[in-house]
This record gives C-alpha cells, sequence and structure tokens, in this order.
C-alpha cells in the first residue's frame, strides 16, 4: 500500500495520557515482579534447601497449616491487586474521558476494509476535508468519531504512540480522544482482525504546528498540508475515496484481494465494467471468489467517472 | 500373571473377537482415555506444524511462501484444533477418565455406555472440523473466535468449523455431566468431598463449567449459522443486529472456558507436589475450595476481553473489578503448593520438574493476564501480541506443561512400564528453555504495538520474530524428544511396578500393573486423608486382594 512500513513512534509517548498508561504498566510490572519473586524465590529455595540428599526421612515435617502466614499471603497480594485494579481505572478514566466538543476539534473516521478514511467538520468555505492521513494540530483535543459501512466488519483504530484504541463498528459510533503535544508522524494500526489485509490496513497520524494546520483547514487544499497539489480527475477522487486501492493496483499488474486494474479498458466494455462496481458478484474472473468486493450504491454519473478513469486513466 | 485392562475389557455391544473392534466398542474408561489421548495428540502435532508454519511466515516481514489468506486460515486452524479439539477436552478427557474413577475407588465413570458415545461423537466433531479443509471453499479464516460479522461474510467455509464446535461442546456436556455423576455418586465409602484428592476436585469443579457454560456457546453458535444462511438478523449490523452481541455471547462461555482447562491442570499439580514432597500437601482445603470458587467468580469476567468494543465504562470497572478476584485463589493455591515443599524431601523426578517449571512458567502466565485486566493498560495491549504471548504462557506454560507432568506422573500406571528418566529430562530442559524464548520477545513486540494475526509487519519488530523462531525449533525438538521417549518406555521401559513414586492417592493400590479390568480388587473404606505421609513414607498400606488397610 501507500503508506510506507516504517515503525513511527512506537516507542514514544505522543499523547498526554500515555505517561498515565505507562505508569499504570509498570507499576504492575514491578508489583509482578514482587509478587512472581514471592513465589519462586521460594520453591527454587526449598528445591535446593530440602534436596533428596539433604534431607533425612525423620527429618520431614507435615506443616499443613499456618494461619498468619496463610492470611499474609492472601491479604497483601489482595492488596497489591486492588493498588493494580485502581491503575488501571484510573488510566482509563484519562483515556475515556471525552473533553466537551466545542473544545476539540472532531473528525470523523471511516475504517473499512482495507483502508482509514478521516472527513473533517466543515471549514468557514463549507468545504470538507477527507484524507486518508490524519492532520491535526499540537497540543489540541481531537475527539474521533469512528464508525465502519454497515456491509463491513469490525476493525480497530490503534495508535500504539499514543497507547490508545477502539474498535471500529459497523452500525455504531465509537468514540476515542487525545491531545498530543509532540510534533511529528505516528501509525495507526488496525488491531480487529478484518480479513485478507488486516495486516496491511496502516495510516498515519501528523502531528503538526497549529498554524499551519490553520492555514490548510481553512483552505481548500485536497491533499495533506504541505503536500503539493495533484490535478485530480473526478474519477481517481471517486476510486480513492471508495478505497479501491485497497483491494486493486491500477499503476501494476499486482494482484492485491482484486485483479489489477492496469488495462481493464482493453479487456472489458463500459457495460462490464459498470456491472463490475455495482453489482460484482454478477461476472467473477477467474481465481478469484464472489462476495469479496462490496456492491458500491453509487450515483451514476460517479459510476460512469469511475469507468474512465480505469479506462483512460483520468 | 493377572489378565489387564489391555488384555480384556467390556463393550458398548456385543462380544466382538478382534482386538480392533474390542478398541472401537471398548466402554473401560481406562481403554477411552487411552484413545482420547491417542487422537488429540495426533491433532496437537498438526496445530504444531501449522504453528511453525506460522512461525517460519513469520521469520520476515513481507511474504514468505505463504500468502495472507492461507496464514489467516492457518491461525484459524491453529486455534480452532488447540482450543476445540485438544486443550478443551484435555486433562479431563485423558487423565480424568483415566485416573479419576481410580481415585475414588470406582469401577469406572457413571455411566460408561455415554462415555463410549461421547468419545464417538468427539471423533465426529473432529472429522466435521477438519472436512472444510478439502473442500472448495477451504477452511474457516475467522479465527477460532468467529467474530461476526466476518464470520458472516467470509467466503471460507466457516459452516463446517461451526457445526463441529457445536458437536464437540456437546461432547464435552456429557463428559461433564457424567463425571459429576461419577463423583457424587461412586466415591468409596468413608471418602466425604474433603477426602478426595485434590484431581478429582479440579475434574469437578470443571465438569460444572462444562455442564452450564458449554451450552451458552452452542446457541451462539447456532445463531451464527442461523444467520448466516438465513439471514435472521440478530448480529448482522445491516439488518438492525448487533455484532457486539455476539462478543459477549462468545466469551460468557470462553472465558469460563479457560478455567475448564486449568483447574483439572492445577490438580495435577495438587498431586504431583505432595508426592515428590514426601509430605502431606499444605492448605488442602483453601485448594479444594479455591478452585470451587475461581469456577464460580469465573462466570463474571468474560467483559474483560471487550474493553475496547465501545462497551459502557461502568461496565469495564466492573468486569475488571471482578477479573482480579480470579486472581486471588490462583495466586493462593500457589503459595500452597511452596509451602508444601518447606521441610519436605524434594525429589526431582520429571514429573516434579515439569510441575516445577510450571510455576514459574504460569506464574508469568497469571501476572501478564493481571497486566491486561487493568483496563487502561488493556486498551493499548489488547488484541497485540502481548495478549497472545499471555495465553501461550497461561494455556501452553500452564495448561499444557501440566498436562505433560501428568502424562509423565501416570505414564506407569497406565503402561506398568517406566520410560527413561535422563532422557525425558533432558526432553523436559529443551521444552523449557525453548519455551520461554518462543514466547516471552512476543510481550517486548507486543508493548511496542505488534497486533496480533499479522501476517505482515513493520520491520522494527523482525528480531523479536526471529527469536521466536529459533525458540520454536527448540522447543518442538524437545517436544518431539519426549514423545520418543514415552513411545520407547511403552515398548521396552523396565516393569514400574505398582507404586513407583511412593504416592498415597487409591490410583497407586491396584492388584496389579498395569491395573486390571475392573480396577481394585474390592471397594475400599476411605477413613483417611489423600496425602498421608509419615516420615516420607505413605501412611494407608493395603493388602491389595481385600483392599482392607495393613497399616
Ligand atoms: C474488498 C476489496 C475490494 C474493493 C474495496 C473493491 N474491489 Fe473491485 N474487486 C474485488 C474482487 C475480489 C474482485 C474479483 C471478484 C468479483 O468480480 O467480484 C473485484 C473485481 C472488480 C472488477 C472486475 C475486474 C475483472 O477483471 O473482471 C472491477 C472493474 C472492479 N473490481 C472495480 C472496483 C472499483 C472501481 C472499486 C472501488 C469503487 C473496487 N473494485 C473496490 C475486490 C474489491
Ligand atoms: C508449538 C507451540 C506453539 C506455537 C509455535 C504457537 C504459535 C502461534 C502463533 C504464531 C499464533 C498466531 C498469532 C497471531 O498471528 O496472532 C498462535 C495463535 C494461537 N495459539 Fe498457538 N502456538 C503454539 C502452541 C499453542 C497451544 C498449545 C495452544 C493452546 C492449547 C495454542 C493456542 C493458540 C490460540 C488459541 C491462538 C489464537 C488463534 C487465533 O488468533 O484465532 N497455541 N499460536
Ligand atoms: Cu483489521
Ligand atoms: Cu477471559
Amino acid at each position: 500500500m501507500d503508506v510506507n512500513n516504517t515503525l513511527q513512534g512506537f516507542n514514544t509517548m505522543a499523547a498526554t495520557f500515555a505517561k498515565d498508561v505507562d505508569q499504570a504498566f509498570w507499576i504492575n510490572f514491578w508489583i509482578s515482579v514482587i509478587l512472581g519473586l514471592s513465589v519462586i524465590i521460594p520453591m527454587f529455595y526449598f528445591a535446593w534447601k530440602y534436596r533428596e540428599k539433604n534431607v533425612k526421612d525423620e527429618d520431614i515435617e507435615n506443616v499443613t497449616h499456618n494461619t498468619a502466614l496463610e492470611i499474609a499471603w492472601t491479604l497483601i497480594p489482595t492488596a497489591m491487586l486492588m493498588v493494580l485494579f485502581y491503575y488501571g481505572y484510573t488510566s482509563m478514566q484519562v483515556l475515556r474521558t471525552m473533553p466537551a466538543e466545542s473544545e476539540s476539534i472532531v473528525v470523523h473516521v471511516e475504517g473499512k476494509k482495507w483502508s482509514w478514511k478521516h472527513t473533517y467538520e466543515a471549514n468557514k468555505n463549507g468545504f470538507v476535508h477527507k484524507s486518508k492521513e490524519l492532520y491535526v494540530p499540537k497540543d489540541t483535543n481531537i475527539i474521533l468519531k469512528m464508525t465502519a459501512p454497515l456491509n463491513d466488519v469490525i476493525h480497530a483504530y490503534f495508535v500504539p504512540a499514543f497507547r490508545m484504541k477502539e474498535d471500529v463498528v459497523p452500525g455504531r459510533v465509537t468514540k476515542q480522544w487525545f491531545h498530543s503535544e509532540k510534533l511529528g508522524t505516528y501509525d495507526v494500526e488496525c488491531a480487529e482482525y478484518c480479513g485478507t489485509r488486516h495486516s496491511d490496513m496502516y495510516t498515519k497520524i501528523n502531528v503538526i504546528p497549529k498554524a499551519e494546520y490553520e492555514a490548510w483547514f481553512e483552505g481548500n487544499s485536497k491533499v495533506g498540508p504541505g503536500e503539493k497539489e495533484v490535478e485530480k480527475s473526478k474519477g481517481q477522487e471517486l476510486y480513492d475515496d471508495n478505497g479501491c486501492a485497497g483491494c486493486h493496483s491500477i499503476d501494476t499488474d499486482a494482484t492485491l484481494v482484486g485483479p489489477s486494474l492496469k488495462g481493464i479498458g482493453a479487456k472489458h466494455d463500459a457495460t462490464y465494467l459498470k456491472d463490475a462496481i455495482v453489482t460484482p458478484d454478477k461476472d467473477v474472473p477467474e481465481g478469484f471468489t464472489a462476495g469479496v468486493m462490496p456492491p458500491f450504491a453509487l450515483p451514476d454519473a460517479d459510476v460512469d467517472a469511475l469507468v474512465d478513469y480505469m479506462t483512460t486513466g483520468k | 500373571m493377572s489378565k489387564s485392562y489391555f488384555d480384556e475389557t467390556h463393550t458398548a455391544i456385543g462380544h466382538p473377537k478382534s482386538t480392533f473392534m474390542q478398541w472401537m466398542l471398548t466402554v473401560d474408561h481406562k481403554r477411552i482415555g487411552l484413545m482420547y489421548a491417542a487422537v488429540m495428540f495426533t491433532f496437537f502435532f498438526v496445530a504444531v506444524a501449522t504453528a511453525f508454519l506460522m512461525r517460519l511466515e513469520l521469520f520476515a516481514p513481507g511474504a514468505q511462501f505463504i500468502d495472507g489468506d492461507t496464514f489467516n486460515q492457518a491461525f484459524t486452524l491453529h486455534g480452532v484444533i488447540m482450543i476445540f479439539l485438544f486443550i478443551v477436552p484435555g486433562v479431563p478427557a485423558v487423565l480424568g477418565n483415566i485416573v479419576m474413577p481410580l481415585m475414588i475407588g470406582a469401577k469406572d465413570v457413571s455411566f460408561p455406555r455415554l462415555n463410549w458415545f461421547t468419545f464417538w461423537l468427539y471423533i465426529l466433531g473432529c472429522i466435521v472440523a477438519l472436512a472444510s479443509l478439502f473442500t472448495d471453499a477451504g477452511f474457516a479464516d475467522t479465527g477460532w473466535t468467529f467474530y461476526a460479522p466476518y464470520s458472516l461474510t467470509t467466503s471460507t467455509n466457516v459452516i463446517f468449523t461451526l457445526v463441529a464446535a457445536f458437536i464437540l461442546g456437546m461432547a464435552s456436556i456429557l463428559t461433564g455431566l457424567n463425571f459429576l455423576v461419577t463423583i457424587h455418586r461412586l466415591r468409596a465409602p468413608g471418602m466425604t468431598f474433603f477426602k478426595m484428592p485434590l484431581f478429582v476436585w479440579g475434574i469437578y469443579a470443571t465438569a460444572w463449567i462444562q455442564l452450564l457454560a458449554t451450552p451458552v456457546v452452542g446457541i451462539t453458535l447456532i445463531l451464527a449459522i442461523l444467520e448466516k444462511y438465513f439471514g435472521i438478523g440478530i448480529f448482522d449490523p445491516a439488518k438492525g443486529g448487533d455484532p457486539v452481541l455476539f462478543e459477549h455471547l462468545f466469551w460468557i462461555y470462553s472465558h469460563p472456558a479457560v478455567y475448564l482447562m486449568i483447574l483439572p491442570a492445577f490438580g495435577i499439580m495438587s498431586e504431583i507436589i505432595p508426592t515428590f514432597s514426601r509430605r502431606e500437601i499444605f492448605g488442602y482445603r483453601t485448594i479444594a475450595l479455591s478452585s470451587a470458587s475461581i469456577a464460580g467468580i469465573g462466570y463474571l469476567v468474560w467483559g474483560h476481553h471487550l474493553y475496547t468494543s465501545g462497551m459502557a465504562d461502568t461496565a469495564k470497572v466492573i468486569f475488571s473489578f471482578l477479573t482480579f478476584f480470579v486472581a486471588i485463589p490462583t495466586g493462593i493455591k500457589f503459595y500452597d503448593w511452596v509451602a508444601t515443599m518447606y521441610k519436605g524431601k524434594i525429589i526431582l523426578s520429571t514429573p516434579m520438574l515439569w510441575a516445577l517449571g510450571t510455576i514459574i512458567t504460569f506464574t508469568i502466565g497469571g501476572l501478564t493476564g493481571v497486566t491486561i485486566a487493568m483496563i487502561g493498560v488493556d486498551i493499548h495491549l489488547q488484541d497485540t501480541y502481548y495478549t497472545v504471548a499471555h495465553f501461550h504462557y497461561a494455556m501452553l506454560g500452564g495448561v499444557v506443561f501440566l498436562f505433560f507432568a501428568g502424562l509423565h506422573y501416570w505414564f506407569p500406571l497406565v503402561s506398568g512400564k517406566m520410560y527413561n528418566e535422563t532422557h525425558a529430562k533432558i526432553a523436559f530442559y529443551l521444552q523449557f528453555v525453548g519455551f520461554n524464548l518462543l514466547w516471552f520477545p512476543m510481550f517486548i513486540a507486543g508493548y511496542y504495538g505488534m497486533p496480533r494475526r499479522y501476517f505482515d509487519y513493520l520491520p522494527e519488530f523482525q528480531i523479536y520474530h526471529q527469536v521466536s523462531f529459533f525458540g520454536a525449533v527448540i522447543f518442538i525438538t524437545g517436544l518431539i524428544y519426549m514423545f520418543v521417549v514415552f513411545f520407547k518406555g511403552w515398548r521396552n521401559g523396565k516393569p514400574s511396578g505398582t507404586n513407583p513414586w511412593n504416592a498415597t492417592t487409591l490410583e497407586w493400590h491396584m492388584p496389579s500393573s498395569p491395573p486390571p479390568l475392573e480396577n481394585h480388587s474390592k471397594v475400599p473404606y476411605v477413613d483417611f486423608n489423600p496425602y498421608e505421609y509419615h516420615h516420607g513414607e505413605p501412611v494407608v498400606k493395603f493388602d491389595y486382594e481385600t483392599m482392607k488397610r495393613i497399616d
């Protein structure tokens, strides 16, 4: 896919609450070490101290109870576990307590097989930004409202550098939020199994300076901030928006999930191609199975534009 | 020489002459246990081979030699076999069948014919499960969890797997029922519940889970089938259904199911530790009751699998809180076992090595489970390799390791022979080292954000996957080694005698080795505790003809 595979920022803590989650993790880690050693050290010690050669049969003692000890090894671990429960709870609180929408930027996320799409609220000019990668200003609350199309499956929007994740469920809107104080680019992975290209469903979050974000957001550029706008035909835009590229390559012969569409115009006429988009199960090319490509209920004009793009590249 | 259960048997129908038919129709609990073992370990090796295939594929990022779809089918096959065909029937079907009736002084289970039927139902389930490998659509690619709506829309053959899981669930319910009745009705006179060996307690607690929780997954699977093929609209969001409902229903069974796997395994630990410490167990009642309470609380914690599913935050808090309360009785058991070694005489035979090794691996498995019971932390770690490493530490490093411990422990009982201890120990060390190398790096990869069920991954994770691969090679070598040791022992091992480990429980008081068809000569009267030692010698001695105490 066009997201190049480089690990970005997994081991950084790029959202404000990441430190709370990490703190809870490390408290857990050290308590676990203590609890674990409280079992393992005596085990090794007894295995050595009472080893076969060392013990005469007469010296074996059937100790079966010791109330004080038993109370201790019930209550102390219980107390430690309650500490862990508490930190699990507080770290959830910071993750899940949404800021007010009036003080945040709301972005709508759509996850579908196998691509992500971010849609912003309209800007002053009424223009709606749509992008594959997410661009957000530094030091700002961002709320993600996430969903998947009804005929799709569950995904999960996982940002390791932010320590956050939430499922993206067809027919529901789930939410998560973050606030990043660190400029940078961070990977987003799909963490809920969704089929063939589950492990290619990446995107990125770009945390950029506020001014840069404002300038971009209030403009009508169809690409991300700092990117050169290339003139795109309507067909190509639809092709990108609908996630066709997640399953078809068009510049190369590579078979992704569906067949490559390179040179498809030479093989099929427009009617066939229209059908292939609106009712994909009607004709299934050899070596592929029906039911994989979802039917796209698009207006006729859009379908025509897509067919033009596939046949002429424009 | 007296006749053993290998020489004669009772059958479900007729009096077949051929040895083969005698095995096929046998109702003897010991033979049925052995047949389960043969089938289950065959599938286990298929699943291990599949896992090795995945490990090879994951050796480097990108596609090596299989494609994404095949990989997805591979982890589904691996998971389905390991869970439904191997570890859920697991310890109860093999060791529960063979040992439990002997431990309570019974001649067989309460319903031997039902036991026979259950075995064949299990076989039917296995056949249906794997049949889809040979259909055009191919094996399911849903993961062993069958989450909707993915399982409703995939073009692979899920129906076979769903039906198979249903049949296997049925077999599991019947086993549970049979064991419950057996434990209630067939204990030797005098053996009250608190005189039962702790393995029997483990089987007992498990049987309740099998009986009460399995129907939930049965219903869920039927709903999934109705949804997929008749479109009833319960789980399908396009029809107004709710896919998250499926997750809830699935985990209402599958969480208790993890205790159904581990409780009998804990029972094995409770047999081995006192025997090889040559003393009475520490905190008998606490261990017994903690099994029961784990089985009880275990029903109420399923929501900890759904912290990121969009569930209400209040529900998360409640589920998290309850989850911590399962950790407590589990922890107490570990202290009791270690305390049992205090002032004992520790004999490091192979079963004991496996038991002590498991104390290390399961402690890691259990404590990393606590990490992901913490809501905020789990939101980061859920569906990453941290979770996968956790459950392999718990299931492989816990249940399977203890299963192996039990196989070594009761091998002489079942076969009447002894394996070569030196080689058996080498096999243990290979597997112990291999296992940790195989799964420990995955905690780190998971912490950094390596998601599970990934066919391809970012290059930064390669090092962890490579270490893991070498761990797998060592582990699997040890595994094969261990089975070779078993086979050799079975064929050429020295006769073991009836009680090679100087153990106390009733299964070691047989008139002959291997045991005769109907077990003890007479039903013993049990007026003693299960692990009574004095100066390292079993207190209770029997005349094996009359089963009267002679101590
Ligand atoms: C989920 C993956 C997926 C997505 C998304 C997808 N397709 Fe497909 N597509 C397939 C598969 C698989 C086939 C082959 C099976 C079939 O025809 O149904 C296919 C077939 C086709 C064909 C017919 C090719 C031939 O050689 O007969 C065309 C044309 C096509 N897709 C165009 C599109 C367009 C345009 C889009 C975006 C609007 C799109 N596809 C989105 C998976 C996908
Ligand atoms: C030889 C030892 C084993 C190896 C090398 C191994 C390896 C693996 C691997 C590589 C995965 C895929 C992880 C992913 O892609 O997310 C996996 C998944 C799994 N394994 Fe194992 N495993 C082994 C033993 C076991 C055992 C003994 C059990 C249970 C008894 C088990 C149960 C599972 C389950 C339930 C899954 C999840 C499948 C799914 O995601 O649907 N494994 N294992
Ligand atoms: Cu996915
Ligand atoms: Cu659980």
